[in-house]
C-alpha cells in the first residue's frame, strides 16, 4: 500500500518537491534545492525508492547531475558525462534522466545536449557515452529545434531490459533491442513540419514515453501529431484526430493501461499557448480513437504553456495526473484527470514534472 | 615556486566544501588551478569541460588584473600573489 506521492518539479530556478498522502488532497512543500539554478529534469528511481537525480544546467560551473539518496534532503554531484577524446562535442546540458529496467538496478540513462545518450552502471555516480547512438550515421544531420539539440526522451521498456526508445529534437525516435549496441531510426508513420523525402526520414519529436507495465507500448507527442506504437509494430499510428491541435510538447501515459494517455495541446505557430478551446489536458482511453477534454477545475481563459517533460502520472489507483506550467503553477488530479486542483502557484517557470509513488 | 593564495568567490566555494580560499605552490595560473583542483577535486568539472577548456562565465584574476588581459593561464605568479576565481556577473535572461 503506497504511503503517498511526491511531485518533483524541475524549474528555471531550482528543485521543488511537494509531498502528499495517498489521498493526494493536501500537499506540503519540502525545502527547495539549488535556488536560482535551472533544472531541466528531476528523476526518481522506483527501484530503490529513495534516489533522485537532478539535471542542473548552470552557466557558472557548467552543467552537472546531482544525486540524492534520501528523496531530496541532501544532494551531491556525480561525475559529469564526457564525450571521448577526438569528439569535438562538449556536454552542455542535461535534458532527461531515467532509471533503468528493474532487472538492472544500478543502470541509469542520461540524455544530453548536444543530443547524446550516456549510461551509468553505478547509479549515476559516473557515465559512459553510448557510442553506437552518439556516433550514429544520422548524428551529423541532427539539427537543433527551438530549445536546442537535445536527447530529451528516454523510454525504458517494461519487459525487456535491452529495449530502449529515445527521442531527439530534431532527429526523431531511435530504438535499440540489444541494450544500446545498435540503434535503428524509428520515424515510420510520423508527420513532419517540413516535407519528408521518404517515410521514416528525420523529423522532430517532442516527447516519447513508455508504458511502465506493458512491454512494447509507446506513446508520443511529436511536433506534428500524437502517436501510439505497440510491441511488434514497425511504424507509429497517428491518432491525432479528435484533438484541438496537432501540436504540443507534453505527453504522459497511464501507469497500467497503455490505451490511456494524456496530452496538453498548444497552438502553433507564433503562440505556444492553448488553442481556442481553452487550456486543458486531453485524455484518450481507447488508444487515441477518441479524446476527451479534461478541464474541470482549471481556470477558463488561461494561457498555460506546458513543456515537454511537464506532465506525469503517478502509480496509484486511480492514477494521479500532474502538470506544471511556465507561469509557475502545478496542477494535480487524483482521479485520472476528471477533476483538477491547484497544488501550488507563484513558483518559477516549471520545466519538468515527475512523480515518486512512495 | 611561490606560495599563492587562490580565493573562491560566489558559487565556486560550494564545490570546495565551503572553502573560500586555498594556499598552493605555483609559478603560474595554470599551476595554481592544478593545485586547487588537487585539493578540491569537485572543482575540476566546474572550471573546465571534458576537453580541458575553461568554462564560460569563469573569470580568473591575478591580483587585480583579469587573466585574459595578461598571458592567460601562463600568467606568471610570484610569492604572495592572489588568484581570484569569480563567477561572471552576466545574463539578460530572467
Amino acid at each position: 500500500m503506497a504511503r503517498g506521492v511526491a511531485v518533483l518539479l524541475g524549474t528555471k530556478k531550482g528543485v521543488y518537491i511537494f509531498r502528499s498522502g495517498a489521498a493526494r488532497e493536501r500537499w506540503r512543500l519540502e525545502k527547495p534545492s539549488f535556488p536560482g539554478q535551472p533544472i531541466y529534469h528531476v528523476a526518481f528511481d522506483p527501484r530503490d525508492g529513495e534516489s533522485l537525480y537532478a539535471g542542473v544546467n548552470m552557466t557558472w560551473g557548467g552543467p552537472r547531475v546531482e544525486i540524492s539518496r534520501d528523496l531530496g534532503k541532501t544532494w551531491k554531484p556525480g561525475k559529469n558525462p564526457a564525450f571521448p577524446k577526438g569528439d569535438e562535442r562538449t556536454f552542455s546540458r542535461t535534458w532527461h534522466i531515467e532509471a533503468g529496467h528493474a532487472k538492472q538496478p544500478d543502470v541509469m540513462w542520461l540524455g544530453t545536449e548536444p543530443a547524446s545518450l550516456f549510461k551509468s552502471t553505478d547509479r549515476g555516480e559516473s557515465w559512459e557515452p553510448v557510442r553506437a547512438l552518439n556516433e550514429h550515421d544520422d548524428a551529423k544531420k541532427w539539427a537543433p529545434g527551438g530549445g536546442g539539440l537535445g536527447l530529451h526522451s528516454i523510454a525504458v521498456d517494461a519487459g525487456d531490459p535491452k529495449a530502449l526508445t529515445i527521442g531527439i529534437s530534431s532527429g526523431g525516435v531511435y530504438e535499440t533491442a540489444d541494450g544500446g549496441k545498435s540503434w535503428t531510426r524509428m520515424n515510420f508513420g510520423l508527420s513532419s513540419p517540413v516535407p519528408l523525402e521518404a517515410d521514416g526520414d528525420l523529423t522532430c519529436v517532442h516527447h516519447v514515453v513508455a508504458s511502465p507495465t506493458v512491454p512494447g507500448a509507446r506513446f508520443q507527442q511529436a511536433h506534428i501529431g500524437t502517436y501510439f506504437k505497440d510491441a511488434g509494430e514497425k511504424k507509429w499510428t497517428n491518432m491525432t484526430k479528435g484533438l484541438p491541435t496537432d501540436y504540443g510538447f507534453a505527453s504522459a501515459i497511464h501507469p497500467r493501461d497503455p490505451q490511456t494517455a494524456y496530452v496538453f495541446p498548444l497552438e502553433f505557430p507564433m503562440r505556444m499557448s492553448p488553442p481556442a478551446a481553452g487550456a486543458a489536458v486531453w485524455r484518450t482511453r481507447d488508444r487515441g480513437k477518441t479524446w476527451k477534454k479534461l478541464a474541470n477545475g482549471l481556470p477558463r481563459g488561461s494561457s498555460y504553456e506546458v513543456m515537454r517533460d511537464g506532465m506525469a502520472t503517478d502509480r496509484l489507483d486511480p492514477a494521479g495526473v500532474y502538470f506544471g506550467t511556465t507561469n509557475g503553477e502545478v496542477w494535480g488530479s487524483a482521479d485520472e484527470g476528471r477533476t483538477w486542483a491547484l497544488i501550488a502557484q507563484h513558483l518559477p517557470p516549471i520545466l519538468s514534472v515527475e512523480t515518486a509513488t512512495l | 615556486m611561490g606560495k599563492v593564495t587562490v580565493k573562491l568567490h560566489g558559487a565556486f566555494s560550494e564545490f570546495a566544501a565551503g572553502a573560500r580560499s586555498a594556499s598552493v605552490e605555483a609559478t603560474d595560473i595554470a599551476g595554481a588551478l592544478a593545485g586547487l583542483v588537487e585539493r578540491y577535486p569537485g572543482l575540476a568539472e566546474r572550471l573546465r569541460d571534458e576537453h580541458g577548456k575553461m568554462r564560460e562565465h569563469v573569470n580568473i584574476f591575478a591580483n587585480e588584473e583579469e587573466m585574459r588581459y595578461l598571458d592567460g593561464e601562463r600568467t606568471a605568479l610570484r610569492d604572495g600573489d592572489i588568484v581570484h576565481i569569480v563567477p561572471a556577473v552576466s545574463g539578460g535572461e530572467a
